[in-house]
């Protein structure tokens, strides 16, 4: 299989869309789940049945390993993929703090993508909580965090739904 | 779960995403047409595997088809066929999927016996451009988001449709399945066609189970029926937004299909 940063290298990118957030719509780092994790964790918007499902390797001080899969739009598939990339390899605090990067990095979000990015931060933060439980012996295949806002299209002035 | 599946899952995606990387039209429907026997192959193989007491999934392990000319892709897909056959194991059903990926594999092995078959693949080249259109970068980018956006959605209903169809006993609803994969296919089919014009052809990502295993039917036709609300918004934008007459009117085409697709789901539910 090709590395995935050498399918968009030495393209000439075209005007418009930041070839990064291209680059992760079309090949999102990390995508999938992995097996035997160490914590499992989802938010669920159960208005629109969109979900996040983040799956993680816990190593001694950092994340070894972490996936995530959504059947969400494309701005949580960015979101997310950009946030693995950050956090893969780095300590649970400083992946507390990704988010709030990640919004720097693309220079803000609109209130429908930072709707898309809490999804993703509260799956996994769900993950870590799944850990933690599974630790103190609890019985939980994944830890749920409802949605409390939904990323929807909002309807056009004048048009019922 | 079950190995075979995901290979059959995986060449249909090889062929299918082959058909649209190709220019020529000829060899484009002809590939097509073999991608949606390969789709049936799966059908009948789920079915098979259900009928042993079975389960299979949608997992894939294949991310990518990206190739530089056509003879790169005809012998990319004649090593996936046979490496796709010594998974079988001899039934009625492997039979005729062993006739079926024969007859393909002397295709492509007569494509590539004449070299004025072999064309340079422009699927993959990201110059964002589609023949005859002027386009502003606007324009452009929404059109961009659109098509990764509904490639997955229609991606994700053909698979989500198949694997509820595949185990229902309702015959209403096993037609209604069938009817939405159907639509789904020629709406994939389009707007796959329309990425690789583009050059911006991509696989679409991998479905997790939480998105197929469907517990409430009912809350799934509500959550399914607010989708394609969205998705009839998104077409009825962009056909605003892309301001060419073509394109604008083959967008409303699209959106109008949605109203009917509303109306089908809601005869999954309940009444």
């Amino acid at each position: 299989m090709a590395d995935k940063s050498e399918l968009v290298n030495n393209i000439e990118m075209p005007e418009g869309m930041n070839p990064e957030v291209l680059r992760h719509i079309m090949y999102p780092e990390n995508y999938g789940k992995l097996e035997s994790p160490d914590g499992t964790g989802v938010a669920m918007d159960d208005k629109t049945g969109e979900f996040v499902i983040f799956t993680l390797k816990l190593g001694k001080e950092s994340i070894e390993d972490i996936k995530f899969a959504t059947n969400g739009c494309q701005d949580t598939v960015v979101v997310g993929s950009m946030f693995t990339e950050m956090v893969k390899g780095e300590s649970v605090e400083y992946a507390k703090k990704a988010i709030a990067k990640i919004e720097a990095k693309l220079g803000g979000l609109s209130p429908q993508q930072k709707i898309c990015a809490d999804m993703v931060f509260n799956a996994f933060i769900a993950a870590l909580i799944n850990v933690s439980n599974l630790a103190q012996g609890k019985k939980e295949e994944m830890h749920v965090i409802k949605s409390e806002e939904s990323c929807e299209i909002p309807t056009p002035q004048g048009e019922e739904k | 779960m079950n190995k075979l599946y995901q290979v059959k899952h995986e060449l249909w995606l090889d062929i299918l995403f082959a058909s649209f990387a190709i220019n020529d039209t000829i060899i484009k429907d002809r590939l097509y047409d073999f991608a949606m026997i390969n789709f049936r192959h799966m059908k009948w193989l789920g079915e098979a595997i259900l009928a042993d007491g079975n389960d299979y999934n949608y997992d894939r392990a294949k991310m990518l088809l990206k190739r530089e000319c056509t003879f790169d892709v005809f012998t990319y897909l004649i090593e996936e066929i046979k490496k796709a056959q010594s998974e079988y194991i001899e039934s009625v059903l492997t039979a005729r999927i062993l006739t079926d990926e024969s007859y393909l594999v002397e295709y492509l092995t007569s494509l590539l016996n004449d070299s004025k078959n072999n064309e340079k693949i422009t699927a993959f080249n990201m110059h964002r451009t589609l023949p005859g259109k002027k386009l502003d970068t606007t324009q452009t980018d929404s059109l961009t988001i659109f098509l990764f956006e509904e490639s997955y959605k229609e991606y994700e209903l053909i698979l989500v449709y198949a694997y509820m169809q595949a185990r229902t006993d309702n015959l209403l609803h096993f037609n209604v399945f069938q009817d939405l994969i159907d639509e789904s296919h020629f709406h994939l089919k389009s707007f796959g066609n329309m990425m690789a014009q583009m050059g911006i052809l991509a696989l679409p990502r991998e479905l997790h189970e939480l998105t197929y295993k469907v517990t409430d039917i009912e809350k799934f036709v509500v959550n399914g029926i607010k989708e394609e609300e969205n998705a009839k918004e998104e077409c009825r934008a962009l056909a605003e937004a892309v301001n060419d007459t073509e394109l604008s009117q083959f967008f409303d085409f699209i959106n109008f299909q949605e109203n009917y697709h509303i109306e089908l789901m809601k005869r999954l539910l309940p009444h």
